[in-house]
Order: structure tokens, then sequence, then C-alpha cells
């Protein structure tokens, strides 16, 4: 880093943090990349929400298939 | 903690702030300051983007012919009510996006992944890069469009598109990509300027808003309007975006009012510019614009130019080519950040391209592949951009579902969680976006097949 270099004096390295921190201040705690980056517990999905998703995915599977399915006859 | 001075108690225990932190942390401070010296406009202009983004993004060159070949098949009537009530109902929608990225900081597919588990997760990032690489594809269609008015061919489509990309993320700032993005994006109005130049009668606009005249034709093609102007308003991608650009821009809750307001603006500007497209489109009406369909819209601006004048035909070809080259630009960022968050790599434009490579290769690698498709001699481009608007709105509904979940999911979101009424709506849209969707699939299906007339 330059800020180590030999001609930079102490007082102006000592500022140049200050800003820096000044700076970082502005970020919420849970902002810093080293929390997101930390996964959010698993939310447990009841027996009846996680039918409901299946049903709600295969259904949306089963209607696109019929999309593609028509849009590859309409190209013939 | 939402001032400086409460962050400054907490200094010591701050995490050690990367390259990202610290770029993110520039825009932050103007925010502060502005709050701080109470100057609303100066905040509201910080705090803009990711709502407009989104509406606008969608306001796709798709998109755009759609309206216009709506216009020019069925005139003004039930379109320019219907319009609104699509990007009111798009407001729903994304209003929800921009909160929970403001409250979580994270982007809808790691919440989803984490949360629900790596199959939904996974689940929603296929859907997102199938129906965005069918878009993107349409898009650049768009542009040649556009660009075959001025003479020019497709090789400049996709290097006007690819240049766009890399230009727009060589600067590693969110902040620089987004005004870049914004400045482009306000080109959209070019539409309602078109719409000026083919002198309309106001008196049939406003008319028009008691949803009559019905458009005509079978209950099929009528589904597929449905359809397909719904996936002209909401779309998956538009809910990775912005719930992922909210967090990378630093949104926290105290911006989500102003993040409403965002929102809320894009969903007004992208429905007046929306309907601009339409009212240009039926210009054509009393001139056999039926005859001008889907991409076959590739004669729309000059067919415009023969109506109203070469002035409405450059407009429009100008419009198309922004339309397109701005949801080039949402879209390939809606599929990086997907990326990023399901692999758990970097991905923000805060970062640089080392540090954020799978973010930065997929931002450019979905909108190149695209650009390779349309460079494909016989390849059934005109099919894939009809398509695109279909197939985004038939897979949405799970997307929405997930999304209702999260917002509603007090363990992250507090009290920044669902109230009754946003969740009525919101089921609401669902069930309609749903409706729509598979009524039409189910009837082309069947008629394929010829189980039904």
């Amino acid at each position: 880093m330059s800020a180590e270099g030999p001609g930079i004096p102490e007082c102006d390295l000592q500022t140049q943090e200050r800003a820096e921190d000044a700076l970082i201040m502005h970020l919420e705690r849970d902002q810093f990349v080293a929390e997101t980056s930390r996964p959010v517990p698993r939310a447990p999905l009841s027996a009846r929400v996680s039918t409901g998703l299946w049903a709600l995915r295969v259904f949306v599977v089963l209607v696109s298939l019929m999309v593609i399915y028509t849009f590859v006859a309409q190209l013939r | 903690m939402s001032t400086p001075e409460v962050a400054a108690s907490t200094l010591l225990r701050q995490p050690q702030p990367t390259e990202e932190d610290t770029a993110r942390s520039h825009d932050r401070s103007r925010v502060h300051h502005a709050r701080r010296q109470r100057r609303r406009w100066h905040l509201m202009w910080l705090l803009v983007g990711p709502g407009i983004l989104a509406m606008l993004g969608e306001n796709d060159g798709p998109s755009m012919i759609a309206y216009a070949s709506d216009g020019a098949q069925y005139g003004l009537g039930f379109f320019v009510p219907f319009i609104p009530i699509l990007f009111a109902m798009a407001y729903v929608c994304q209003e929800m996006c921009m909160r929970v990225g403001a409250v979580t900081h994270r982007g809808y597919g790691e919440l989803v992944l984490q949360r629900y588990g790596r199959v939904w997760g996974w689940f929603g990032a296929g859907d997102l890069t199938l129906t965005n690489l069918v878009t993107l594809i349409a898009e650049f269609v768009a542009i040649r469009v556009g660009l075959a008015y001025f003479h020019l061919g497709s090789v400049v489509a996709v290097v006007l598109g690819l240049a766009l990309v890399v230009f727009t993320l060589s600067g590693g700032r969110y902040w620089r990509w987004e005004r870049i993005v914004l400045g482009l994006a306000a080109f959209n109005g070019l539409f309602l300027l078109a719409a000026i130049l083919v002198k309309p009668h106001v008196g049939s606009i406003a008319g028009s808003f008691d949803f009559t005249p019905f458009p005509g034709g079978g209950f099929n093609t009528l589904l597929l309007l449905l359809a397909s102007t719904i996936g002209a308003t909401v779309t998956p991608w538009m809910i990775f975006f912005q719930q992922s650009a909210s967090a990378d821009k630093g949104m926290t809750p105290a911006d989500v009012a102003h993040g409403r307001y965002d929102t809320a603006l894009g969903a007004v500007l992208a429905a007046i510019f929306g309907i601009g497209a339409l009212v240009a489109g039926a210009a054509l009406l009393p001139h056999h614009g039926s005859a001008i369909q889907g991409f076959a819209g590739a004669g729309f601006p000059q067919a415009l130019k023969h109506v109203a004048g070469g002035a409405a035909g450059t407009v429009f070809a100008l419009g198309l080519i922004e339309a397109g080259a701005v949801a080039i630009l949402t879209i390939s960022a809606s599929t990086a950040y997907a990326a990023g968050e399901c692999i758990g790599a970097s991905h923000s434009f805060n970062s640089s391209p080392r540090g954020a490579a799978v973010f930065y290769a997929a931002n450019i690698g979905v909108a190149l592949l695209a650009a390779v498709v349309i460079l494909i001699p016989g390849a059934p481009l005109l099919s894939i951009a009809l398509n695109a608007n279909v197939l985004a709105t038939v897979l949405l509904p799970v997307s929405l579902v997930l999304m209702v979940m999260l917002a509603n999911d007090k363990g992250l979101m507090g009290p920044w969680a669902n109230k009754r009424s946003t969740n009525v709506i919101g089921i609401a849209v669902i069930a309609f976006v749903a409706l729509c969707g598979a009524a039409y699939g189910i009837d082309s299906f069947l008629q394929t097949i010829q189980v039904i007339g």
C-alpha cells in the first residue's frame, strides 16, 4: 500500500485512517460483507406450506411444458 | 442503528471493511448528510434507482412492441386502463422486494436459498436463467428492429448491446452503474414523444378509460393478450433485480419510504410510456395496422413514418433501441446477482472484477449467450421473442409466492413484515397472474393437440 511508503508523514496516515473510520461508520453493522456473508438460519416450512409449494411448482412446470410444446409445434 | 453517532459507539465491534463496504459507505455518507441537512430533493435523488430501473427496464423491447401491436390491432379501448392496473400490481410486488432488500441487506436468491432450502433457491435461479435468456434474445431483436430503420444490421445490435454491458461494468461502483442506466432509461420517454407526434385524438384516449371497446377475437387470443401484457409488466427478473439492487445500493429500513416513492415513480413513468407506445401503435389501426403483428413489428417504425411522418418513425425506432439496451443491462444484472447469490460468491457492483469474478462473468456471459443466438442464421427469433413474455408470466407465481413468504417472515423483517392489507392484495395479484398464465398455456396446448377447436 502506498500509505506505508517512506515519504508519507505519520500525521497524514492517522488523518487518512480517521477519515476511513468515519466513512465506514455510515454503514449499519449488518450491512458489512462479513455480516451478509453469514447465512440466515433456515425457516422450518410446515407440511402444509411445503405441500402447497410443491403443488404450485409441479403445476407451473406442467403449464410451462405446455407453453413450450405449443411454441415448438407452431414452429413446425 | 441508523445514525453515525450510534454507529460510532459500536465502531470497535465493526467487522473489517472490504472494498465493497468502503464503496457502499461512500454512498451512504452522502445519504446521511442529505438527511441530516434535511435536503429532501437531494435525498430523493440519492435514493431513487432500483424501483425506476425495475419498472422502466420492464418497458423493454418486446413489451413496447406488444403495446404498439395491441394498439395497432385493437385500438386504445381496454388497454389504456389495463396498463396502469398492471403497473399498480407490479408496484405491490416490487415494493415488497425493495422492503425485504432494505431490511435484510440480502438479495432474493440468497434469502430463498438460505431460508427455505437449496431446492427452492435453485428452482428460482433456474426459472430466472431460462426467462432471462429468452428475454435477452428478444432485447437484442428489439435493438435490431430499431437499427434496421437506420439500415444497420444484427452485428451492430450485438456490438452495441455488449459494449454497453462492458462499459457500465467498468467503473467498479454500484452508483456509477445505476446512474448510467438511469440516464439511458430516461429515453424511454421517447415513446411518449412518439405518441404526441402521431397527433392522437385526446378525447378518444380519455374515453377509453371505461374499458371499451373490449378487444375482439377468440378466447385464446384474449388469453394471449392478457398473458403477454402481464408478462410485459411483472416478471421474475424484476423481483431478483430490485431486491438485490436495493441491498447493493446500501438501502436501510430508514430508506423504505423513499424506496416506495422510487418504485411508485417508476410504475407511473412506465405506465405513461407504455400507453405512449400503445397510442403510437393505434395510429396504424385505420391503416391495416393489424397486419403488423408482434415482431413482424420490424415494420412499426417504417409504418409510423408513412402514417405520421419521419419524425414519429425515427423516435419510435430510437425508443426501441433504448428499451432493448436498458433491459439488456438490468436483466444481465439480475442474472449476475442470482448467480453470485446462489453460488455464494461476491455479488456487487461495488466489488472489483477480481473480487467478484462470478458476478461479472455472469453479467457479461448471459448477454454474450443471447447475442450469439441472434447471430445464428435461421434461428426462430420472432417466435422466441413473442413467447418471452408468456413464459415469464407462467413461471412468475412461484417467485411471487416465495416473495410474499419472505416479506411476511417476522424473523427476517421484524416490524417491517407485510401488513394484512398488503397480503390480501399480493395474494390477489398472484392468483390473477397464475390464472391468466395457466389458462393461456392449457387452452393453447389443447388447441395444438386438437382436443378443442
